[in-house]
């Protein structure tokens, strides 16, 4: 059972038969230990308390009990049903029939050494000696049923919300560890881009100043000197502009940013110098920081393929199916590729997680090396261009 | 020659504008964004248009959808585009319907005025010109395939540079050889790719960006 089949399932209380095998052991599990204890205590409080109180308003307090009770202790109360029930039909049992013959337990020892019939004990239902046997029993049967009826019903959703709460922990704690790494990475890149900006852009347009202040300077003196600091100027803003490209590029790819995943990843194959193939066709857009973030471990798999694994073909296919994008990237180099070594996959794989995605390599040694990019998500419907 | 030029940014536009006029070109229309482009192509059917691959109002690759929207009923309708990056891509779908008359460059070729007024005129002239980048990365997804490999560096050369749409003139100029040279070395390169030969600089040109794009 998924995350995600958990957060989904329907706000009714599911029958034991219901839960997977091992839930299901669990709960029966405790449920059982809980009755080993529990109901010969209900049948010691009901043995000692029907006679002061009459047992409808006891069972009519037990089934108020599984409705107010939180999931968590409605199977503990549905057991408590059992317990009145058995003390029910133990009452019927050991109350005398109607022929008035006396059963060995109702008769008690008196002082002075003769035997008095207690034939003024109340029954079950409250009534006299001798009547309402039969109604006890039905009453005890009927207790019985229901509670046997009612304990699976609620040891299911018992067990559920067990399940249910487990996973909302291993979610926190996922959550918890996926956003720390985001915003490590958001940082770091931000950081990145502040230093290529300061180096590169800033420094040149620094200069770009100086060369024009030395040239207005030049400009009546020494023309010829005026004029080349100018061309170097020129040269210079044309470099910034370069620089700047490249890094606009590694924050959003332009391609990505006018068309889209598919078009996207087109255009890194028609960059990459190996011969590629794409096949992908997505009925809608994913959301912009998804396809950012696949986008760039398509990058990452296909530069490995590259650089690393002497490969000559690359398949990249990419389907959308039951929630899920799935993007596989094959190569036919000589394999042996280990995400624990490489940094490169690493930072991929930390950047999908924050999305819930994952990614898979299988890169026997001799190859092909197969990588898989997995992220849930759900597709916008495809835009009406305008022209 | 009258222009269309389709750049949002006014600074730029009017940079623009002021360019050609001062080398002698008529502006038939300065638009801004992606629609008023189609029109003014269609009504003013300029000589040729330069146009900005990111337009209004969607601010993604608008103007390149515009003028190959614009050449879909007008064929062959010179078209010089201008980016901020250039792709591969973007290249093909230019090339995709081998008319000519298209043009590919990087914004700060405009820096070099002699040299983009060249590849205006020759786009306006039906011919096809490529930024010098798309090139580099069309011959580097060829290097290793057995044709090219077996090109000599100066062929090599010559080839980058024809992809890059220039003359037989302007390659001799750049390359500091004779004119009869670089035509020889045409003649081989076409030879050792297995294209036919073609006395038309357009033609020669197109046969080569296809090569490199299959």
């Amino acid at each position: 059972m998924t995350i995600m089949d958990t957060f989904s399932a329907k706000r009714r209380m599911p029958a034991l038969a219901s839960l997977p095998a091992w839930p299901r052991v669990q709960a029966l599990v405790r449920t059982a230990g809980w009755g080993i204890l529990l109901v010969p205590v209900l049948v010691l409080i009901g043995t000692q308390f029907t006679r002061t109180i009459p047992w409808p308003v006891m069972a009519i307090l037990a089934v108020v009990m599984i409705v107010l009770a939180p999931a968590l202790a409605a199977d503990l109360a549905a057991l408590g049903l059992i317990g009145f029930g058995l003390y029910a039909v133990y009452f019927a049992l050991r109350t005398p029939g109607p022929d008035n013959t006396i059963h060995p337990t109702s008769v008690h020892a008196q002082p002075g050494g003769y035997y008095k019939v207690l034939n003024q004990q109340p029954s079950f239902l409250g009534s006299t000696y001798g009547h309402g046997v039969l109604l006890d029993l039905v009453a005890g049967v009927l207790l019985l049923a229901l509670g046997c009826w009612l304990v699976p019903r609620t040891i299911g959703r018992h067990a559920r919300l067990a399940t249910r709460n487990a996973a909302l922990a291993s979610r926190v704690s996922r959550l918890t560890e996926t956003r720390g790494a985001a915003v490590d990475t958001a940082s770091a890149e931000l950081r990145r881009v502040e230093r290529d900006l300061h180096d590169g852009a800033q420094a040149r347009l620094v200069a770009l100043g100086i060369n024009l202040r030395a040239a207005e300077h030049m400009i009546r003196t020494n023309p010829d000197a005026a004029l080349a600091l100018v061309a170097e100027s020129r040269r210079n803003s044309a470099r910034a502009l370069g620089e700047l490209r490249a890094l606009v590029r590694g924050i959003v790819p332009p391609v990505l940013a006018d068309r889209g995943l598919p078009d996207a990843i087109q255009a890194l194959a028609l960059d990459s110098p190996l011969a590629t193939e794409v096949d992908m066709r997505l009925p809608g857009r994913p959301p912009m920081p998804v396809e950012s973030a696949v986008y760039y471990a398509v990058a990452e798999a296909l530069a490995n393929a590259a650089k690393h694994a002497g490969a000559s073909q690359v398949h990249i296919r990419a389907a959308h199916q039951a929630g899920m994008l799935r993007i596989e990237v094959t190569d036919d180099g000589h394999g042996g590729a280990d995400p624990a070594r490489g940094s490169g996959l690493r930072g991929i794989e930390r950047r999908l997680g924050t999305f819930d995605g994952i990614l898979a390599v299988s890169s026997p040694p001799g190859g092909p090396t197969i990588i898989v990019i997995e992220v849930p998500c759900a597709l916008s419907s495809p835009k009406t261009s305008s022209c | 020659m009258r222009v269309v030029v389709a750049e949002d940014l006014f600074l730029l536009r009017e940079g623009l504008s002021r360019l050609l006029e001062a080398h002698g070109c008529e502006i038939a229309a300065a638009v801004g964004d992606g629609p008023a482009l189609v029109e003014a192509l269609l009504s003013e059917r300029p000589d040729v248009a330069i146009v900005d691959v990111r337009l209004p109002p969607t601010f993604t690759d608008e103007g390149l959808r515009a003028a190959l929207a614009a050449r879909r009923q007008l064929p062959g309708l010179p078209v010089l585009v201008l980016s901020q990056y250039v792709e591969q891509l973007y290249a093909r779908e230019l090339l995709a319907d081998r008319a000519g008359g298209v043009g590919y460059l990087l914004k700060d070729r405009v820096f070099t005025d002699d040299q983009f007024m060249d590849a205006l005129r020759t786009v306006a002239a039906g011919g096809s010109v490529m930024d010098p980048e798309v090139v580099a990365k069309l011959l580097v997804r060829h290097a290793r395939d057995e044709p090219v490999t077996r090109l000599t560096d100066r062929e090599r050369d010559v080839l980058a540079l024809m992809a890059e749409g220039r003359s037989n003139n302007a390659i001799a100029q750049h390359l500091f050889v004779s004119e009869k040279a670089v035509s020889k070395h045409c003649t081989s390169i076409f030879d050792k790719l297995g294209l036919p030969p073609s006395e038309n600089d357009n033609r020669r040109v197109l046969a080569v960006l296809a090569y490199l794009n299959s």
